[in-house]
């Protein structure tokens, strides 16, 4: 199976920022590494960047459990892209 | 002779060479050009630079080019403007507008950041350069790219309006539309930018992309004959330019070029997206993401990646931030018309209507030196202001009809001077 890395900003918020989400994330998929790279949780949100390291498809469900916890799941790409 | 010293990661110091990179390997921070400022001690003066073209390049030692300019030549050295009839209208001592509606060639601060960043694509060795973007952007990269002579492929939401389109299609990039939101334009980009090698001046060229906006604030101070306004009122998009023109005031003072007055630096957003200034009346340092629900498209952003930055040089510099309504901004914008003679887009109506709230709320003292940035023009973005004025009248070519219309005519558009001459009171007594 082809590995991958997925550098991602995740974003709590709606009281997702006091849940373990991560957690949850590694029992269910402990093939699936993650390294916390940046992080800043405040009362009404947390923002952090997480590489994901593993199998392309875990790697993608990891992901996309995240999403069906609430979690916002974007990829790293360096700074807004400013539409105008 | 290039200054440039590195890449440098904003959040870790991490230093890379210069390359077509945009985060940090460490942290995933954003990078920015760093320079020697040592270096420049005594080579780059007022003097250096007054020498220079009547364009942004007279600051070329202040950005990220190696060799000479190549795109953008005449970009730039926009008018600065003592706007008295408006000041007269706030009731303020001193005010300038920095007009970038007027910018070359198409009409607004992108062209700044587009003609560095195609310079640099080129110093690079690309052939192809590429946005994402639904307005000023999308046409600022498809002219100067048509004048350099390099391939250019623009990607915008496939709903976009028709005429921002022709605005693009008229210099002959290949464009592609996007089935989605802007955010998933700009996620397929930096796919883009990865697989075919291409310059996305707004992905893997943007620290030097955002470098040019330095040049807005360069020029502010030039023209305000080397000194520093107390107050800058800024746009918020994605939070490129209010930092850039922080870093320009700060360059400024490093060198000894201007005096340090510390100068005061003030978001203005749309209602239907602030989350900037949600942020900063929250006095929180992390934004909240919206959904954008604007007239003021070119600067409808909900999740500006960099907004945390624009918060956190607001503060440090001891300004603060605004947000105006759909209507405001219109007004704003009819206002900044009549007294100025300049017509904005709904973003520079928004810098207006933010400033005059920030006046009024006491945050900028009316005795201070005020610059607004007014970064596009309102004749691209006509739809916002139509069924704004009321129906003009009709009448034969004969001076007695003309006779009979003409006093309605004065009722129907007073002019500031015409009111006074009307006996209106005076706005600042």
């Amino acid at each position: 199976m082809a590995k991958t890395t997925r550098k991602c900003w995740l974003t709590f918020e709606g009281g997702h920022q006091n849940e373990p989400c991560l957690w949850k994330m590694s029992t269910k998929y402990p093939d699936v590494v993650f390294d916390i790279r940046q992080a800043s949780v405040q009362k009404d949100i947390g923002v952090m960047a997480v590489l994901f390291d593993g199998e392309e498809s875990r790697v993608e469900a990891a992901l996309q459990y995240l999403v069906s916890l609430g979690v916002k799941v974007d990829p790293v790409v360096g700074g807004s892209l400013v539409a105008g | 002779m290039s200054f440039v010293k590195a890449l440098r990661c904003k959040e870790c110091g991490a230093e890379y060479p210069i390359e077509p990179r945009t985060i940090c390997d460490n942290d995933f921070g954003p990078v920015e050009v760093a320079y020697d400022y040592d270096a420049m001690q005594g080579k780059v003066t007022r003097r250096s630079i007054e020498a220079g073209p009547r364009s942004l390049w007279r600051y070329r030692d202040l950005l990220p080019i190696e060799g000479e300019p190549r795109v953008g030549l005449n970009s730039g050295f926009t008018p600065l403007i003592r706007a008295d009839n408006l000041a007269r209208e706030l009731g303020v001592q001193e005010l300038y507008i920095k007009d970038d509606s007027a910018n070359y060639p198409t009409f607004s601060y992108k062209d700044r950041v587009v003609s560095v960043a195609l310079t640099k694509a080129m110093e690079f060795g690309f052939d192809t350069v590429g946005c994402a973007s639904t307005g000023n952007l999308a046409h600022s990269v498809s002219a100067h790219a048509a004048a350099a002579g390099l391939r250019a492929f623009v990607m915008i939401p496939h709903d976009l309006e028709e005429g921002k389109i022709v605005g693009s299609l008229v210099f002959g990039p290949r464009m592609v539309k996007i089935k989605g939101n802007y955010d998933d334009v700009n996620r397929l980009c930096s796919q883009i930018a990865d697989k075919y090698n291409w310059a996305i001046v707004n992905v893997n060229l943007r620290p030097f992309y955002t470098e040019g906006a330095k040049t807005h604030g360069f020029e502010i101070a030039e023209q305000l004959g080397w000194r520093l306004p107390r107050h800058t009122v800024v746009p918020v998009a994605g939070g490129t330019l209010l930092p850039k023109v922080y870093k320009a005031y700060r360059e400024l003072i490093t060198l000894g070029l201007v005096q340090d007055n510390h100068p005061a630096m003030y978001a203005a957003q749309a209602a239907g997206c602030n989350p900037v200034v949600a942020a900063l009346e929250e006095g929180a340092d992390l934004f909240k993401p919206q959904k954008p629900n604007t007239i003021a498209k070119s600067i409808a952003i909900g999740n500006p990646a960099d907004g945390y930055y624009v918060i956190k040089d607001v503060r440090q510099s001891g300004g603060y931030g605004a947000s105006a309504d759909d209507n405001q901004i219109i007004d704003a914008i009819k206002l900044l018309a009549r007294t100025e003679g300049i017509f904005t887009e709904p973003a520079g109506g928004t810098t207006l209507a933010c400033a005059i709230k920030l006046i009024e709320s006491g945050r900028i003292p009316r005795n201070e030196s005020i610059c607004l940035s007014i970064t596009g023009n309102g004749m691209k973005t006509l739809e916002v202001m139509q069924g704004q004025f009321a129906q003009s009248p009709t009448i034969n070519a004969k001076l007695a009809e003309f006779d009979r219309v003409v006093g309605q005519i004065a009722e129907m558009a007073p002019t500031p001077r015409s009111r006074r001459l009307a006996g209106a009171p005076d706005p600042i007594g």
